[in-house]
Parts: structure tokens; C-alpha cells; sequence
């Protein structure tokens, strides 16, 4: 960072990274709508300021000029509620990997070595990435399926901000992105729904393709390009352009109480079928998480996965929603690293994670 | 990113190939990974990937070989210096004003992907300005002369402003200006 006063908030990165490993994000709560099969929902905004080359095509100045301009536009916004700046290039691999777990930032963004800033709201449900491959990259984030919520929320914070920054806009095509996939409304919605009854019926396939594939994308747990874990998918809306917001929030909500009535019914069919199979699943899942040595975070999502279906089910009750939710964020590998500093290996990491697991679980069964 | 075959859809996959240190990068959609048959990523990648490489180089060697198709690929923006032939490669525009450079090729990619090429969607806030009353006169003059003219983008724009203003000076909160 160029040594200025507008970037003196650099300074506090590293004590506002701790403070984020040290507490645990809003949207993990436990009631919310439809939270037995949607984890949450999240609305992104891609803005970008006018005059300013795109984070692809800009030097290092011009995008120090950017974080400047934002910088002071959102350290008076009413929305995020005293956020905290990190500065990324004070960031190493480990504490971006953490940051992506945590879906604060996406995979690129932990790789790129532009001059970039994350801005963080109070309980995580706002967050601003700054210079990814967009200026700006707004995020809002809701427990369960909330879509009007989240863009209730991301909505207040991009008024608020075009108030002080001049957007890049025309009449024609609407915010300019660097990528022509979000030109227009810039605005992409995503479930992260828990799909294990269709996954053990074998039918989601055939559902994501009825889901109108041009209009809705189906992805893994971490975004573009990652793999699904868990039974735990990414679902988007695909068109930007020729849309209005609201239409796209209205067909989210529905695509997402769509999956939501499939998923019950299916776990009422999988209940009415495969009743002792599911037990069995269910009860050999709390088996290996009560008794194993080595767990990888790997394991453990598809172990949770089958937890959360016998909690959902009332195989079980003695448990809630945020202590599944917790098992899955806490002890993903960065964030186990964060929290233990000699955890550098493998081994160590999903041996503390085994132990961890076994703990918690004995505790309940 | 979009994908290097189809152009439509958000790339997923991204390969990279390197021979003799000439790195070759490629990114698809999931479903023309899937039509071209590297759905496992780790199975015989290499010849698979020179294949759709070759494929694709092929087919835009056979589009430049025709001289206005290789005159408009190495077209510049005058802002930021990003080539038509560079946006092809990484599916990234360089600034706003790429918008206008190549806005003959965007629109039509744009109706490709979004079925579209006219946003409908919700506009930015127009900057608060303290408005004083002077302002709001000159406003409806340039308004009612804007009417007259037929211009009526300009027009919608006037009565935002004056609306805003007014309500700001009735100390209302003017609400959110998305329009449908």
C-alpha cells in the first residue's frame, strides 16, 4: 500500500481477521425459512466506478484510486454498522483460504495480488469485495431461504453507495461489468440448498434439468468450479440482462420453494421406503464421527450431511440447527489452522478435527 | 469468466496446458466440458485438450482468414487499450467505454447469452445534489423544452431529479429510484 492516509486502515487488517476467526458469522443462526433444506441465500451485486479501468485492465495506481473512492464511501454507510477494512495484500495464503471458507471472498480473489480491499458488515451479512474482477462486488447473505431479505438489505447498501460513487451505467446495457455473464442488473442469486433425499433417490439430474438450464446454474459448495460436497449445492440465476431485479428475486424465491417441496417429498418417500436403510445411514454417520482418529474436512461434510438428514427427519432431537451449521464453517481446514497455529500438516489438522468431532458428538449420543 | 467454446455460458472448468514453456489456458462451461467428453478432468487430458484448443484456433484461423473479421478482432479500446481479440481470449472487457468500442459485438453476444440486450433492470440513484431552488426552475424549463424536443430519456431524468429534489425539500426520504 502507498503510504497515504486514506489507507491507513491497512493497519488494522490483521487484528480484524482475528476478530473474524474468533466469532461466528449471523447467517449460521438457527431459525430461519426453510432452513431443514436451505442453508442460505445469498445476492451479489458486480458495480464498477465510471471512468476507472477494470481491475483486469487497470495499473496499480488506478486501483489504489478505487479502494480510496470506496473507502470513503463506505466508512460512513449507515448499512454496514462500523465495518471492518482488511487489506488484502496484507493477507496471506492461509488467512485468504479462511476467508473463502468463511464466504467472505471468492477462490479468484484469494489468488489475485492486486491491490484489493474486503470490507466486512457487523455480523458478516454485508460484506464488499473490492477490486475483484469487478470494482465492487457487494454481498448479502441470509440464514435459510430469504431472498427478498437479502435483497431487502443489499438493495439499502447499493443506494446508499451510489449516492457517493458515480456507477458505471448506460441506458442500454445497464451496470457495465468487465463480464459480459453480468452485464445489466449485476446481480446474482444463490442457494445453498442440502439435497440428500434427491441425491439418495437419484433424481437430482433430472431435475437440474428441468430447472431451465439456460436461466439457472447448478454449482458446488464453494462456487465456480468447485465440486459438490456433502449433497450441498450452489444454485444462480444465470441472465442478468433484459430482467428487472425484482423478476429475478421473484423467480429465485420460486426456484427455490420448488426444490424445497421436491426435497420433502422425496424424504418423505426415502422415510417411507428406506426407512432402516436411512436409520442405518444416519446412525453409521454418528458412528464414524463419535469414534474416528482422522477425519478430513472432506469426511466430515458428507458425515454432516447425513446428521443434518436424521435431525431433519426427527430421527433425532437432541441438537439444533446452528451446532450443524457450526460443525460445518468451524472446521473447515483454514479455519482449524486459524484457530491452532501448529497445524501447518494434514494430519495434525484433521486429527484435531477428529478429536474435536468426537467430543461434540459424544456429548449428544 | 465465459466459457472459450460457446461464448454463453459462465466458464467452470479451467485447464492449463503447458509445452515447452508455452503455457495454453482454456476454460468451458460444464456442458461443453461435457460435450466434448472431459467431464473427469484427470482422464487423458492432454489429448483431449490440444484437441478443443486445436478446434477452436482452427475454426478462428478459418474466421480471420476472411480480412474484415481480422481487422475488427485486433480493433483497440481508446481508453484502456483492450483489444476485441483479447476480450475473446479471456471473456473480459477492460472498461466502460468498451461498452462503446464494440458495441455492435456486445450486443449481439449479449442477446446470445441474456436473450437480451436491453436492460430493464433498476438504475443508480442520481447523486445527491443540494438543489436550491434556482436549480428546480431551471429544471422545469429544461424539462417541458425536452418534451417538446422528444427527448424523453432526458426528460425522465429532468423529472427524477426535480421529484427527488422536492420531496428532499419537503424532508421526505425520496426512496429508492428503481424503476421497473
Amino acid at each position: 500500500m502507498p503510504n497515504d492516509k486514506a489507507l491507513e486502515f491497512s493497519k488494522t487488517t490483521v487484528r480484524n481477521l482475528n476478530t473474524l476467526v474468533k466469532r461466528m458469522p449471523r447467517w449460521l443462526e438457527n431459525e430461519a425459512p426453510k432452513a431443514n433444506i436451505v442453508i442460505s441465500t445469498r445476492v451479489r451485486l458486480a458495480r464498477n466506478l465510471e471512468g476507472h479501468a477494470f481491475p483486469n485492465a487497470a495499473e496499480k495506481e488506478e486501483l489504489y484510486a478505487v479502494i480510496r473512492e470506496v473507502y470513503d464511501a463506505l466508512a460512513s454507510s449507515p448499512q454496514l454498522a462500523g465495518p471492518m477494512f482488511l487489506d488484502m495484500l496484507r493477507l496471506g495464503k492461509l488467512e485468504r483460504k479462511f476467508l473463502v471458507e468463511r464466504r467472505l471472498i471468492s477462490p479468484p480473489y484469494a489468488e489475485s495480488d492486486n491491490p484489493a480491499m474486503l470490507v466486512v458488515g457487523e455480523d458478516e451479512c454485508l460484506s464488499v469485495m473490492v477490486n475483484e474482477e469487478d470494482h465492487l462486488r457487494l454481498q448479502s447473505i441470509q440464514p435459510g431461504l430469504n431472498v427478498e431479505e437479502a435483497w431487502r438489505l443489499m438493495a439499502l447498501l447499493d443506494d446508499d453507495l451510489g449516492e457517493h460513487l458515480d456507477y458505471a451505467f448506460t441506458d442500454q446495457f445497464g451496470y457495465l461489468t468487465a463480464c459480459p455473464t453480468n452485464t445489466g442488473t449485476g446481480m446474482r442469486v444463490s442457494l445453498f440448498v442440502h439435497l440428500p433425499a434427491l441425491a439418495l433417490l437419484e433424481e437430482l439430474e433430472k431435475i437440474f434439468k428441468k430447472l431451465a438450464p439456460s436461466e439457472i446454474t447448478v454449482r458446488g459448495f464453494y462456487g465456480e468450479g468447485t465440486e459438490v460436497v456433502g449433497n450441498v449445492f450452489q444454485i444462480s440465476n444465470q441472465l442478468t440482462l433484459g430482467r428487472t431485479d425484482d423478476s429475478i428475486v421473484k423467480r429465485m424465491e420460486e426456484v427455490g420453494e420448488k426444490l424445497v417441496s421436491l426435497e420433502d417429498e422425496a424424504r418423505e418417500r426415502v422415510l417411507d421406503e428406506q426407512v432402516v436403510q436411512i436409520y442405518d445411514k444416519v446412525y453409521r454417520a454418528i458412528g464414524i464421527m463419535k469414534y474416528a482418529r482422522v477425519l478430513t474436512s472432506l469426511e466430515l461434510l458428507n458425515l454432516l450431511s447425513y446428521l443434518r438428514l436424521g435431525f431433519d427427519l426427527g430421527i433425532f432431537k437432541n441438537t439444533d440447527r446452528s451446532f450443524l451449521n457450526e460443525l460445518m464453517v468451524t472446521l473447515q481446514p483454514a479455519h482449524i489452522q486459524k484457530k491452532y497455529r501448529d497445524m501447518e500438516d494434514e494430519l495434525p489438522r484433521d486429527v484435531h478435527r477428529a478429536h474435536i468431532v468426537r467430543e461434540k458428538i459424544s456429548a449428544l449420543f | 469468466m465465459l466459457c472459450q467454446i460457446c461464448k454463453k455460458r459462465p466458464a467452470a472448468i479451467s485447464y492449463t496446458q503447458i509445452i515447452n514453456s508455452k503455457k495454453t489456458q482454456l476454460s468451458v462451461c460444464i456442458k461443453c466440458a461435457e460435450e466434448k467428453g472431459i467431464t473427469n478432468p484427470l482422464a487423458g487430458l492432454p489429448e483431449v485438450f490440444s484437441k478443443i484448443v486445436a478446434n477452436i484456433l482452427g475454426e478462428e484461423l478459418a474466421a480471420g482468414a476472411g480480412e474484415i473479421t481480422k481487422k475488427t478482432s485486433s480493433r483497440r479500446c481508446p481508453k484502456c487499450n483492450t483489444s476485441l481479440d483479447k476480450f475473446e481470449k479471456t471473456g473480459l472487457l477492460g472498461c466502460d467505454e468498451c461498452y462503446q468500442t464494440f458495441e455492435k459485438e456486445l450486443s449481439a453476444l449479449l442477446r446470445r447469452i441474456h436473450g437480451s440486450s436491453k436492460h430493464i433492470g433498476s438504475r443508480p440513484r442520481p447523486r445527491r445534489v443540494v438543489s436550491t431552488d434556482r436549480d428546480l426552475v431551471k429544471w422545469r424549463a429544461e424539462l417541458e423544452q425536452a418534451i417538446t424536443k422528444e427527448k424523453f430519456e432526458r426528460a425522465a431524468e429532468l423529472r427524477d431529479l426535480i421529484r427527488d429534489a422536492e420531496r428532499e425539500a419537503n424532508g421526505k426520504n425520496s426512496g429508492r429510484s428503481r424503476k421497473a
